[in-house]
């Protein structure tokens, strides 16, 4: 597993790489030391894990994750931020708390294995890395609360001017992404352009009925009504008879 | 130093239904009253009214007596007050307290012969004599010069005077030295609260657990990388700690003793963020011995690293002055950075509880500010009224 080390600290890093020689399968194969230089890495390198600090200059470690279009594998590495660990304790992936102590650090690592065996399962090697497939994951900042998200656990993307609101579970955070650029990453198979506004995910719709001018009527799991525009329409038709 | 609405509550409590003076009056009269209530009690209980000559010459005197006792007490009380007697040390109200009552004494006696000698020759007084057979024999004496003979009447009525003075002067004292020492344990009370309320404040705010944990974390990687360094960091953690804890109690410290736990955070500061911390200090040699109050520059410097320092990509520089500006010792932390919306308002307890212990100590006369002095740079800066050693 490749992993990659953001903190401000040089000791910090340092002293973290020192703590995953313990553990073989993780791979440090880089390091950055703010959230600019994360976001080049990550994206160059396409690591699996990131060990991330959230108290660093310029940005926070909760701004770059929000930057990034696919969220990596993120563990958190904190000395001391109650209001930090708020936010994430919901469902982050794990955090550790600096000075890191061994044991939980095997604990974090362990915790990894058993989502990374899930979703090997579920689907094969990602051969096209710009298109994100229901297993990624986004990280969602709105304001001072922060999600991973499946990307399988979202209904629906919905345009509000320049930001998308993204429906999922009981939440609909916005995300400054424009719904085209959002269509351009997500995997056709599983979310479809409904109309000019909705991006609807495939797999959460529970009844489709026929509406005005030969449009469709989606309603999905979450009880949202969607139109489907009588051009996406004949498209919709096409990909369910498949 | 305290705010006007506490005074107003602790007035509340000693005063809860009438005005200092109406209550002064009141013991003014009740006294008066009493003491001639008790006059006219053995007058009467003694036979000494019988007589209508008798009962003019009585009531005459004690009317006098009584109106002349509270002009008189009444007279007093202003020097009392005027003088600020009542401020003083005990000793030395002790001693005014005889010297004011012995004056009066041998005054109003004066007074008072003065008065019955040319009231006794008012017709409308049926030429009764106000003064008593003893006073008239002595007057009287032709042995010795008249002078002679009023100045015994005197000190003898001097005598009286003084007895009954001094019985109102000891009440008026015991009165006020009561109230104030009620007045005083009350606001012991309430400052011993507050210190302590201060001290819990005070300790998690001056050391940001933050701080504490990654020193802590760059002190282990520096056991392998720096063992020597690495003992050193914790000694210096350990100052720190200790010093926070410790000088909570004290109210204030010398700057030496206070820069050094500045050395000791900016050294572990500096191990966190190696060259993205410069350090410079433009310390005058003389002021090293002033006075300040325990870990407030600490937490200007540690406000500095936190909102100036660890928010640069590229860090910055630390400047540290302490100067003499006239009848001020000024304490400045410049940083590299940004000021937010141009002030700090209510960014943690840092800055407020700076404000807080600089009006408590020095009042009116400290001033703090923090300002964007250049571009690049914010200074948080302390003036502090000197104080010279009594």
């Amino acid at each position: 597993m490749r992993a990659i080390i953001i903190d401000d600290e040089r000791l910090a890093r340092t002293e973290l790489r020192k703590l995953l020689q313990d553990f073989p399968e993780v791979e440090v194969i880089d390091e950055a030391a703010n959230a600019d230089e994360g976001i080049n890495k990550i994206d160059s390198l396409q690591p699996d894990l990131v060990f991330l600090d959230i108290q660093m200059p310029g940005k926070t470690g909760f701004d770059m994750l929000a930057q990034l279009e696919r969220a990596p594998h993120v563990i958190f590495t904190t000395a001391y931020d109650e209001y930090a660990l708020k936010a994430f304790e919901v469902n982050a992936l794990d955090y550790l708390l600096k000075p890191i102590e061994p044991k939980r650090l095997a604990d974090a690592m362990q915790k990894l294995h058993v989502a990374e065996t899930k979703e090997n399962h579920i689907i094969p090697e990602n051969f096209n890395q710009s298109i994100l497939t229901e297993a990624d994951q986004v990280f969602v900042k709105d304001g001072e609360r922060c999600w991973f998200v499946k990307l399988s656990d979202i209904r629906l993307f919905e345009s509000v001017g320049n930001y998308a609101k993204v429906f999922f579970a009981t939440n609909k955070p916005l995300i400054l992404k424009s719904l085209n650029a959002l269509e351009e990453r997500l995997d056709p198979k599983t979310f479809f352009r409904a109309n000019r506004k909705h991006i609807v995910n495939l797999r959460m719709i529970e009844k489709i009925e026929p509406y005005f001018n030969g449009g469709l009527l989606l309603e999905l799991k979450g009880g949202e009504k969607i139109e489907v525009s009588r051009r996406q329409t004949v498209k919709f038709k096409e990909m369910m008879s498949l | 130093m305290r705010k006007a609405g506490e005074t107003f509550k602790f007035e509340l409590i000693f005063m809860p239904v009438m005005s200092r003076n109406t209550r002064y009056w009141l013991f003014q009269f009740g006294g008066w009253g009493l003491f001639a209530l008790i006059n006219i009690f053995f007058a009467f209980s003694f036979d000494k009214l019988n007589k209508v000559d008798d009962r003019i010459f009585f009531f005459t005197r004690l009317g006098i007596f009584v109106f002349m006792g509270i002009l008189i007490t009444h007279l007093m009380r202003s020097i009392i007050i005027g003088l600020n007697f009542l401020q003083q040390k005990l000793e030395k109200q002790l001693l005014y307290f005889i010297l004011v009552t012995l004056v009066f004494a041998l005054l109003i006696s004066f007074i008072n012969i003065e008065m019955l000698i040319r009231f006794s020759d008012k017709s409308f007084l049926r030429n009764v004599d106000l003064l008593s057979d003893n006073e008239k024999k002595v007057l009287r004496n032709p042995e010795n010069s008249y002078f002679s003979n009023k100045l015994l009447v005197v000190l003898s009525g001097a005598f009286y005077f003084f007895i009954y003075f001094f019985i109102w002067n000891l009440i008026y004292f015991t009165y006020h030295f009561i109230t104030k020492s009620q007045k005083q344990q009350l606001d012991t009370l309430k400052l011993e609260a507050l210190v302590k309320e201060l001290e819990l404040k005070t300790i998690k705010a001056h050391i940001n657990p933050h701080f504490i944990f990654n020193s802590l974390n760059g002190i282990r990687a520096l056991i392998d990388e720096d063992p020597s360094r690495a003992r050193n960091s914790i000694t210096e953690l350990s100052n720190i700690l200790r010093s926070s804890m410790q000088t909570d109690k004290l109210e204030s410290v010398s700057l030496e003793k206070e820069l050094n736990i500045v050395k000791d955070y900016l050294a572990l500061e500096n191990m966190r963020f190696e060259d993205r911390l410069r350090v410079e200090y433009e310390i005058d040699e003389d002021t090293l011995d002033q006075p300040v109050p325990p870990m407030m520059l600490q937490t200007l410097v540690e406000n500095a690293i936190k909102h100036g320092i660890s928010k640069q990509i590229m860090g910055g520089k630390i400047k540290i002055v302490s100067d003499f500006k006239e009848n001020y010792h000024e304490l400045a932390v410049q940083n590299t950075g940004k000021l937010v919306n141009g002030t700090a308002k209510g960014e943690g307890f840092g800055l407020p509880s700076t404000l807080n212990r600089l009006s408590l100590l020095y009042g009116e006369k400290a001033r703090f500010s923090i300002k964007q002095v250049t571009a690049e740079i914010v200074e948080a800066r302390v003036l502090r009224p000197l104080q010279f050693s009594i």
